[in-house]
């Protein structure tokens, strides 16, 4: 259970150090064994929310715990696994040196077999002797999906797991979070495109300028997005998108983004 | 524990297989060997010149791998992202932030102790400068059990006492500047942060000197000590500050004792080797602190 209670973050920009708001406010539980989808055009903080949360910046305002460690313990990450928005690794090092060093770093280090199952089942195996840097995009991105995986973790944290992805490599990924689904894991990934992705979550979050405007059940926010569309008799949208739940969130997110 | 040993493990498995490096330390090995041909240039002394310039090599070359590598460990690591995955593992910062300087430490270690055989397989080639390795050699390097006499088929010979100190010294003035610029890319870019430990390598160097020269002196004027003061005030005060509060480098510099065959004495050896390494911790201490709570996006 992932409890964020008010949390602000402003970032500090410019030569004076002015104040620049990522993350209003934000109070959000992220339930145990749930897939929460947290969505949101560009800019609207979601992947500063997921760093606080897996403890890489810290909250200006307010908390966040993790089966009640502070996010910055290392002990809330004890069975946490993250998948950074653009996952990049250094030079000269090949991929399966990479991933024994994660390994190397977890509390109950991962056996040999374990990494070649994360590996196989991101998708990545046949190129563990090659050198990280002459990945592809897409391998990289399943290098450091295999790291998350590695060693079984409770929740998984994916930012943004399928940009960049191509249609094949998007429904392997996709199936790899429905597998762990599956196996009850708590999952909360980010993801600005909501058609590719919704039948994956149990829980839509959706967060605008930095503040979280939605945060329901599907089935919920769906039977709003019905009530919405029978308002709205406007065909404009239809070509790109065209369930009543994408137009919704659409309106939502132009119209929370111009307040 | 174990955990900052494997991050230093990955660290240097990743600085051996970075160019910078590998550049600087190819480039001083050619140094080394070039300054045989230097030295042949001239018909006294070759051995001298040779060992100055050599040594003059290793350590530039080593402090330029601490500077530009230290500079670049942890500020490449968050800037490419690849510290996102490890620090995001179950890791406090600081047993990453040491296993990246241990890491750093330990390339530099293998870099001198290269730089160090090259040399001496060129000192041993020209025949100069070498000693034979005594019976009873304690701190010497390639000593063995005392030969029996006439029963060797070749003697052995090792770089005098003053040179391998110099060696060891190189290693600890690589690893504290090295600590230095990690501490400033941590508050800094990295082309300020190497700008910045070059010239506190730099003034770290001259500061002994330039404090012995605003001291005031004692002279012996018409049968009278007076006491001289040969800069203002404020100037004194400033270089003595510069002096007190940055490293004094040239502490480590013996080239002088190294070009004789000087024997420096233990306590120095302990002095300073005391002195670079409670300085290093220090720096490392804040590193440490700032890293703690630093926002790492
Ligand atoms: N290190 C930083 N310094 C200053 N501002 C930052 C920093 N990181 C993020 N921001 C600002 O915070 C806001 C939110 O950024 P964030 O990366 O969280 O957006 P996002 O929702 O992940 O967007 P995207 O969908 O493009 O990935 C942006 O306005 C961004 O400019
Ligand atoms: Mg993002």
């Amino acid at each position: 259970m992932i409890e964020l209670k008010n949390v602000t973050k402003y970032f500090r920009v410019g030569f004076f150090g002015n104040k620049k708001n990522a993350v209003k406010d934000l109070s959000l539980n992220i339930e145990e064994g749930q897939v929460t989808g947290f969505f949101g055009p560009n800019g609207a903080g979601k992947s500063t929310t997921i760093k606080m949360i897996v403890g890489l910046i810290n909250p200006s305002v307010g908390g966040i715990k993790i089966n009640g460690y502070d996010a910055s313990d290392y002990r809330a990450r004890l069975k946490l696994g993250y998948l950074p928005e653009s996952p990049s690794f250094p030079r000269g090092l090949k991929g399966i040196e990479i991933i024994s060093y994660y390994s190397n770093l977890l509390n109950i280090r991962a056996s040999k077999d374990a990494i070649d199952e994360a590996l196989k089942s991101a998708g990545i195996f046949h190129a563990k002797n090659i050198q990280a840097h002459k990945y592809s995009k897409g391998m990289t991105q399943r290098l450091a999906l295999a790291i998350s995986i590695l060693g079984d973790p409770e929740i998984l944290i994916f930012d943004e797991p399928l940009s960049g992805l191509d249609p094949i490599g998007r429904k392997e990924f996709k199936d790899i979070i429905f597998k762990l689904k599956e196996r009850k894991k708590t999952i909360f990934f980010s993801s600005h495109v909501l058609a590719d992705s919704k039948e994956l979550c149990d829980r839509i979050a959706v967060l605008v300028n930095g503040r979280l405007i939605k945060n329901k059940d599907v089935a919920e926010i769906e039977k709003e997005a019905e009530a919405y569309s029978e308002e709205r008799k406007d065909n404009s949208l239809t070509g790109e998108y065209n369930t009543p739940l994408e137009i919704y969130l659409y309106d939502l997110m132009l119209k929370s983004g111009k307040n | 524990m174990e955990k900052i040993l494997y991050g230093a493990m990955y660290s240097f498995k990743e600085i051996k297989s970075s160019k910078i490096f590998y550049s600087f330390l190819i480039f001083a090995l050619i140094l080394i060997s070039g300054s045989y041909f230097v030295s042949q240039t001239s018909f006294i002394n070759q051995g001298r010149i040779m060992v100055d310039f050599s040594i003059f090599a290793i350590s530039i070359f080593n402090i330029f791998i601490g500077i530009f590598i230290g500079s670049s460990v942890v500020y490449d690591d968050i800037e490419k992202k690849s510290v996102f995955l490890a620090l995001t593992r179950p890791i406090r910062r600081t047993q990453y932030l040491i296993g990246r300087f241990l890491g750093l430490a330990a390339a530099i270690i293998f870099s001198t102790i290269i730089m160090m055989l090259i040399f001496y397989f060129v000192l041993l080639i020209m025949h100069k400068f070498i000693v034979p390795a005594m019976p009873v050699v304690k701190t010497v390097r390639h000593a063995i059990k005392p030969p029996l006499a006439g029963s060797m088929p070749f003697t052995l010979y090792s770089l005098p006492q003053p040179l391998i100190i110099q060696g060891f010294f190189i290693i600890i003035e690589s690893v504290f500047i090295s600590a230095a610029a990690l501490l400033f890319s941590l508050v800094t870019s990295k082309a300020l942060a190497s700008i910045f430990a070059i010239l506190v390598f730099f003034i770290g160097n001259v500061s002994s000197r330039m404090n012995d020269l605003i001291k005031p002196v004692r002279k012996v004027i018409n049968g009278k000590t007076v006491t001289v003061h040969q800069a203002n005030h404020t100037l004194a005060a400033i270089v003595h500050f510069i002096y007190t509060v940055l490293p004094n480098f040239s502490l480590f510099n013996i080239s002088s004792e190294a070009a004789y065959k000087i024997s420096v004495s233990g306590g120095g050896i302990s002095y300073r080797i005391i002195y670079g390494i409670c300085y290093t911790a220090l720096l490392f201490v804040i590193s440490s602190l700032i890293f703690a709570s630093k926002d790492i996006a």
